[in-house]
């Protein structure tokens, strides 16, 4: 018993320790909401803009993109999103992408 | 193609050296060096592309995977072993009447021989026969062996690892492979079987997935997805399905949704078809799919010593409906209903025979086992009859809400539909019979045993019922967790794999609740630490084989159990997960 509580103290402590280099990202629920909102305007198929879903590019492909300064193409489709909202459509994509953690069903 | 690109370079590299310089020699020799660096350097990226296109051509599976070690504390409070058997205590006494067992005396009622099997009887359980002389007994009732011993079991601590390596490959545009490899063991055990003592200890087809067998990596999962079939929104899904780890349990996973069926009906391991339809095509109502699910969970005649053409048993087949109504993202409504055909007394498994069980059904055999008290002979089991049908329902709805709050309800309903008939172990939430059989005593005479019948103790229709809540809020560093469920009486889901150390929470006949807390140490990996309490009501959670009996009477020795009854249990875990 004294040996769980042991590992137990540890594992907490090392969880602490290691909390500083934990991901802290947008809200992708948030993200998701202004995705559809803004960038389904003009990213569907037959568009202007293309077809373009999360799986559309990688986890990698969709960090380098929000990296750069602004929508390289159309600056001003991102006129209306704050710092933050952009963080949060970044962080939906991000988990969402072609090789993020996909849900494990049939079909 | 090459050439042409450094012609190309060299073209755009002249102007840009100037062209008043042309006729500097030494200009030239450095454009010259710089093409031929840059030819160079092409050349040597060329072949690391093509290597590149080559290995993604020839690799045709992505891997992926967790690893998982987690530390269990387990306290079992007030383990009651209560060996006995239900016994048609009329059919014996009618043929005490007789004189079968030996002969009474017809003024007292007493054995008049005592070395006669009845006697011998009486001699060996005295307190049980001065009930039966004085009617204490039901025309059937619980014949219990002995004074039940009640004890409290401390596992003060239990390392487990569990090893994922999912696969996924496209077979074609619409045509996708998944699978996935697991190994679960607890540390110093690869022997692959463990000693029967509850569900978690019977390596078989159904929970090898959540049950510890070892160092051996089985497949879990495998199966084909043929989406879109000729343009329609019907699509295909055969194989080893993804029928674990379902809504609404992937919250305390940490992960997302882990199966299709719901988890708190379904956590086993299947083999068998779906075939679905998107009718969010339709609906417009996003990720609504129907599907039709079958799947055989016993095969009767291969590998059971068909050839001795002695197999009474018949298949079991499963099927029904699994449908989402609505899957945004955010919310997640489902409905299930299925039914498990001619479901049998027990699956094909491998087993470590507990000695114990050889005192009340084998007593010479019982004799000889005494001189190897620490060895337990493995033997293969197989189902002896079919024992009827069980339907099951559900509804589970989730949400996660845009403060990072996660919450989900599920409602679940289970229907026994017993045949009457029973195995060794019972029949559908049911006992078996026993009736006396006289046996030789090893010196010449005879003794009394009580023997298994095939007639199950009731054949009655029995439903159960299940609720289960949980909620999963952002907290510092993580989230915490909080989850609990109740199940009835007659409770009955196929969650066996669910891989709780002391047995899957969701089929407690009673109640459990759980809290944890996640820390999320990185997008890649956690550590969770939590409890689970479980308080039992009634035996035999997570068996639809066997009586159901309450906790109490087996530890008043008004009833028996096969297996031991807990009654009430706490299991703390510290778990890190990595996933890659």
């Amino acid at each position: 018993m004294k040996h769980t509580a042991k590992l137990i103290a540890c594992l907490a402590l090392v969880a602490m320790a290691t909390v500083a280099i934990a991901a802290e990202g947008g809200n992708p629920k948030k993200g998701k909401y202004l995705y559809k909102k803004t960038c389904k305007t003009c990213h569907v198929a037959g568009s202007e803009g293309k077809a373009m879903t999360p799986l559309s590019k990688t986890q990698a492909q969709w960090d380098r993109f929000f990296n750069k300064n602004g929508h390289p193409n159309q600056a001003d489709s991102w006129k209306g999103l704050s710092e933050q909202d952009i963080k949060d459509i970044n962080q939906f994509l991000f988990d969402h992408a072609a090789d993020s953690d996909q849900p494990e069903t049939c079909g | 193609m090459r050439k042409l690109i450094a012609l190309a370079l060299a073209l755009c590299l002249i102007p840009a050296a100037g062209l008043a310089a042309v006729d500097d020699r030494a200009t030239l020799e450095s454009l010259q060096k710089k093409i031929n660096e840059l030819s160079m350097e092409l050349e040597e990226m060329s072949g690391r592309v093509d290597k590149n296109e080559r290995h993604t051509a020839m690799d045709r599976i992505s891997w992926y995977g967790d690893l998982r070690v987690k530390a269990d504390t387990l306290h079992y409070k007030d383990v009651t072993a209560s060996q006995g058997v239900f016994f048609d205590f009329a059919d014996f006494g009618q043929r005490a009447m007789t004189g079968e067992f030996g002969a009474l005396d017809p003024a007292t009622g007493m054995p008049t021989d005592p070395t006669s099997a009845i006697a011998q009887f009486m001699a060996a359980y005295p307190d049980q026969a001065m009930r039966w002389a004085t009617g204490g007994y039901a025309s059937q009732d619980y014949f219990v062996i002995a004074t039940p011993k009640k004890s409290d079991i401390n596992n003060d601590i239990l390392y487990t690892t569990r090893l994922r390596l999912g696969m996924k490959a496209e077979v074609a545009k619409n045509v996708n492979f998944s699978g996935r490899l697991l190994m679960y063991k607890n540390w110093g055990d690869s022997t692959g079987v463990k000693v029967f003592d509850s569900w978690n200890s019977f390596t078989m087809d159904g929970t090898n997935s959540g049950n510890t067998t070892g160092d051996w990596l089985r497949v879990e999962r495998a199966y084909f997805d043929w989406k879109d079939i000729a343009g329609s929104n019907f699509y295909l899904s055969i194989g080893r399905r993804p029928s674990t780890y379902g809504p609404p349990t992937q919250y305390r996973e940490n992960e997302l949704r882990g199966g299709t069926p719901s988890g708190h009906l379904v956590n086993f391991n299947f083999d068998g078809i779906t075939v679905g339809y998107k009718l969010s095509a339709h609906t417009g109502i996003e990720g609504q799919t129907v599907r039709f699910c079958y799947g055989q969970g016993f095969e009767s005649e291969w590998g059971n010593g068909e050839l001795f053409n002695e197999i009474n048993t018949k298949d079991v087949h499963l099927g029904g409906f699994n449908v989402d109504a609505l899957n945004d993202g955010t919310n997640l409504l489902q409905f299930t209903l299925f039914q498990a055909m001619d479901v049998t007394d027990g699956f094909k498994g491998v087993i470590a025979f507990p000695g114990q069980f050889a005192q009340q059904m084998a007593p010479t055999m019982w004799t000889d086992l005494q001189n190897f008290s620490n060895f337990n002979f493995v033997t293969r089991v197989q189902p002896s009859t079919n024992i009827g049908d069980i339907t099951l329902g559900g509804i589970g709805f989730s949400r996660e809400e845009m403060n990072g709050v996660n919450w989900f309800v599920s409602g679940g309903w289970t229907q026994a539909d017993p045949n009457g008939k029973a195995g060794l172990f019972g029949g559908l939430l049911s006992d078996p019979v026993y009736r006396t059989a006289l046996v030789p005593n090893g010196s010449g005479g005879q003794m009394i045993v009580p023997a298994a019948t095939t007639d199950a103790s009731s054949s009655k229709t029995r439903d159960g019922y299940s609720a289960y809540v949980g909620i999963q809020i952002p907290a510092p560093m993580g989230k915490l967790g909080l989850e609990y469920n109740y199940g009835s009486k007659y409770w009955t889901p196929f969650t066996q794999a669910q891989d709780d150390a002391i047995g899957g929470k969701l089929a407690t006949r009673g109640q459990a609740g759980e809290a944890y807390y996640i820390f999320d140490v990185n997008p890649n990996m956690f550590i969770k630490i939590g409890g689970i309490y479980y308080d039992y009501k009634y035996t035999g959670s997570g068996s639809p084989v066997g009586a159901p009996v309450k906790i109490e009477d087996v530890q008043s020795g008004k009833a028996a159990s096969m297996l031991p009854a807990i009654d009430t249990a706490w299991d703390g875990y510290a778990s890190l997960t990595v996933k890659f």
